[in-house]
């Protein structure tokens, strides 16, 4: 047996492995979303459809607001998420005193897992005990806020618990971003006379740019696939004004066994990811080469 | 090269004794193995001293135990994943009483015609069985029931010469005075707390205000909705001025049961709306600030209309896909005879499903509202019976949510679209309707 050969017989578990797990899953999907499928009344069998459920997401209003907050929802948390994460990687890369305590401090919410945060989160914005209130009204409790039984307050509720949570991951890959630029080129900067602002539009930024990218790609796709925090905290409501595209599309399949339109709505979040993400790749590619040509 | 191939010898081997390894048959048992999936109660000692129980009374069964969250959406949401793939390792499970008609159309829960007689039958209350009635099979044997009953501080209407509510706009002025009486007394009082978050017991809350309106969801073959009629609205608007712009905090609308009764027993409302089981909490002195200041009533009703309680309540089913079903019925009528609802009804509250216990005097003596609102228990309100309930429940919540936490919602226009999505969802069930 030639080494070729053997390689390719060790490859063939992996292939196997991800052809069952990943790309077989989503060819099933996008069968079932052709189909009507009522779990419960079998007796209307497996109907072919067509595009009906697709025209389905466009139609009912409900899945309408679902993906406009979804969209929000990403924007909005990755945007702020960048930010943050930003300022936390150009603190965390400046040496001083403690340096190692505070970068393990700022990982600590990225580490609890989810379903316990979005718990903690709503106990902190609970409105009879809530720490929110307690800060904002002491004992005041006839004031006290029920933060989530309005619809704005439970979505900035929910992307301020995200925001929390995943900020210190961007910040984390930032960091990475930042420890590869030379320190040479801010010495030399420092000699020309630039000011910090200008280093860091100059150097810090442009040089960051592959690290800003993959941040930016990561926090987006993981943004689309919000699930836990809404399940948790709001269970999509009130007023289902924390609907999210997959909460929407779990709750059509899980809860109503709606097979055929709950498969069509993980589709168009599979496909917006997959586009999304080949967009950023791309943009990635390019900008990788244009450095290595220079 | 040669390496190579013997790399590949290896590789083979180890798959070879790998699928060896799982193919290895485990020692045989003496014991029948009996898989039952349900949540557990608040006083798990209950559950506790049913299944010790069983094992005792079958010394050659042997029980495992599936917890469940209590929740009944995510509950079902995990059912239904076992029962779709068939899967055989689930032989009994625990049933809300929303599901017989889909689990029965969807063909994943045995009948029960051949296990349970007509005559025992006849022993339970007649309304959980009509629930675990479709198309003239039976799918459940009913094993407590719940009705939303109304619960208020004895001690403060007392105070202001009040006897219990029999109209909403009673309970209103009632509630209004009392709390601004106490006003300085005790600021964070508020009259009402109920279950408005958007999850299911929104529509058990809901369904009392809008029967009690002479109002009804669906019209009673199930087929269409009724939601826009103006008694239905009048009531949705009642609730939404009334109750959670008056009455409640807004926190209601993120309450489910633990919340609203929380606020309830910490002595934070004057009315509350709950199942029986709220009973042994309020009077529990380490759970409680009202112990003893706590009286129980039928729920009020608007003018011309009557009270109404929804009912609930769980059952035990056996799975389609049960290898054991002779075995999996023996837990079944175990677990729901006289004695284990006893222990259910003594140790945690829980109303018994069958009409003797309700005679019982030291069932009556720990639960005396089971006597007096013995006709609660008797007239409890079905939410609407269709395999599509999982779809009518979240069109409904959706509306309600909506209906209820803008205080400038167009009420009437909502109702109307939710009334067309409703008769839309319906329609693929009236081609199966066979009766």
């Amino acid at each position: 047996m030639s080494d070729r050969r053997f390689g390719t017989l060790l490859l063939i578990p992996a292939a196997i492995f991800i052809l069952g797990l990943a790309i077989f899953p989503v060819l099933q999907s996008i069968w079932l979303s052709f189909h009507q499928i009522l779990l419960a009344l079998p007796g209307l069998g497996k109907k072919f459809v067509g595009l009906e459920n697709y025209g389905r997401i466009l139609t009912d209003p409900a899945a309408r607001d679902s993906i406009g907050f979804t969209f929000l929802f990403v924007f909005g948390t990755t945007l702020c998420e960048l930010i943050l994460g930003l300022a936390m990687a150009l603190t965390l890369n400046r040496s001083f005193r403690g340096r190692g305590w505070v970068r393990a401090a700022i990982l600590i919410p990225w580490a609890i897992p989810t379903v316990v945060a979005s718990q903690m989160w709503r106990y902190i914005l609970n409105d009879q005990y809530g720490l929110v209130n307690l800060f904002l009204f002491g004992s005041d409790t006839a004031s006290y806020q029920a933060w989530l039984a309005h619809p704005w307050g439970a979505r900035l509720a929910v992307m301020a618990a995200d925001i929390w949570k995943t900020s210190s991951f961007a910040a984390l890959l930032l960091l990475a971003g930042l420890q590869t630029i030379p320190n040479e080129l801010y010495e030399a900067a420092r000699i020309d006379g630039a000011s910090p602002w200008a280093q860091f539009r100059r150097i810090t930024l442009p040089l960051l740019k592959p690290a800003i990218l993959v941040t930016l790609l990561f926090r987006t796709m993981d943004a689309f696939r919000v699930f836990d925090l809404v399940f948790v905290m709001t269970q999509g409501g009130p007023a289902s004004s924390t609907h999210v595209l997959q909460f929407y599309g779990y709750q059509r399949m899980f809860t109503e066994g709606d097979m055929g339109y709950g498969s069509a709505v993980s589709v168009v979040v599979f496909l917006t990811i997959f586009i999304v993400s080949l967009f950023y790749i791309r943009a990635m590619g390019t900008r990788l080469f244009e450095r290595a040509k220079v | 090269m040669i390496s190579s191939l013997r790399m590949a010898g290896i590789f083979i081997l180890l798959t070879t004794l790998a699928l060896a390894g799982c193919s290895t048959e485990s020692p045989k048992e003496e014991k029948t193995t009996l898989r039952f999936v349900g949540w557990s109660f608040n006083n798990p000692e209950a559950w506790e001293a049913i299944f010790n129980a069983f094992e005792e009374a079958h010394p050659d069964i042997r029980l495992v135990r599936e917890i469940t969250p209590h929740s009944s959406t995510q509950f079902h949401a995990l059912l239904s994943q076992k029962l779709r793939n068939q899967d055989s390792s689930m032989d009994v499970f625990l049933m809300d009483v929303i599901w017989p008609s889909e689990f029965a159309a969807a063909g994943w829960a045995l009948p029960l015609d051949n296990f349970f007689s007509d005559e025992e039958r006849q022993k339970f209350l007649d309304v959980p069985i009509l629930a675990n009635t479709y198309q003239d099979k039976i799918y459940g044997v009913p094993l407590f029931i719940d009705s939303g009953l109304l619960y208020y501080r004895k001690d403060l209407l007392e105070k202001y010469g009040f006897s219990p509510p029999g109209t909403w706009e009673e309970l209103v002025q009632q509630a209004e005075s009392i709390r601004d009486g106490e006003q300085s007394a005790h600021p964070g009082l508020h009259g009402y707390s109920g279950q408005f978050k958007q999850y299911e017991g929104l529509i058990c809350d809901m369904l009392e205000f809008v029967h009690s309106n002479e109002g009804s969801f669906l019209d009673s073959e199930g087929g269409r909705a009724l939601i826009d009629s103006p008694q239905a609205v009048e009531a949705v608007q009642f609730v939404r001025d009334q109750i959670i712009g008056g009455l409640a905090p807004r926190g209601v609308l993120t309450y489910q049961e633990p919340e609203s009764l929380a606020l309830f027993s910490q002595g934070n409302a004057v009315f509350h709306r709950n199942w029986p089981y709220a009973w042994a909490i309020v009077n529990d002195p380490e759970r409680s600030q009202v112990v003893e200041k706590v009286g129980v009533a039928k729920l009020p009703h608007f003018p011309g209309g009557r009270s109404v309680s929804t009912l609930g309540g769980w059952q035990l089913a056996v799975s389609r896909f049960s290898k054991q079903p002779e075995v999996a019925w023996k837990f079944v009528s175990f677990v729901t005879s006289p004695t284990m609802q006893k222990v259910l009804a003594l140790q945690a509250g829980r109303a018994p499903t069958r009409k003797a216990l309700y005679e019982d005097p030291e069932v009556l003596a720990a639960n005396p509202h089971f006597r007096d609102l013995f006709d609660i228990f008797l007239t409890a309100h079905p939410r609407p019976r269709t395999p599509l309930y999982p779809q009518v429940t979240n069109t409904l919540q959706a509306y309600f949510s909506a209906a209820l936490s803008d205080p400038e919602s167009d009420i009437p226009a909502l109702s109307q679209r939710v009334r067309e999505d409703l008769d839309r969802i319906l329609a693929p069930s009236q081609g199966e309707r066979s009766d």
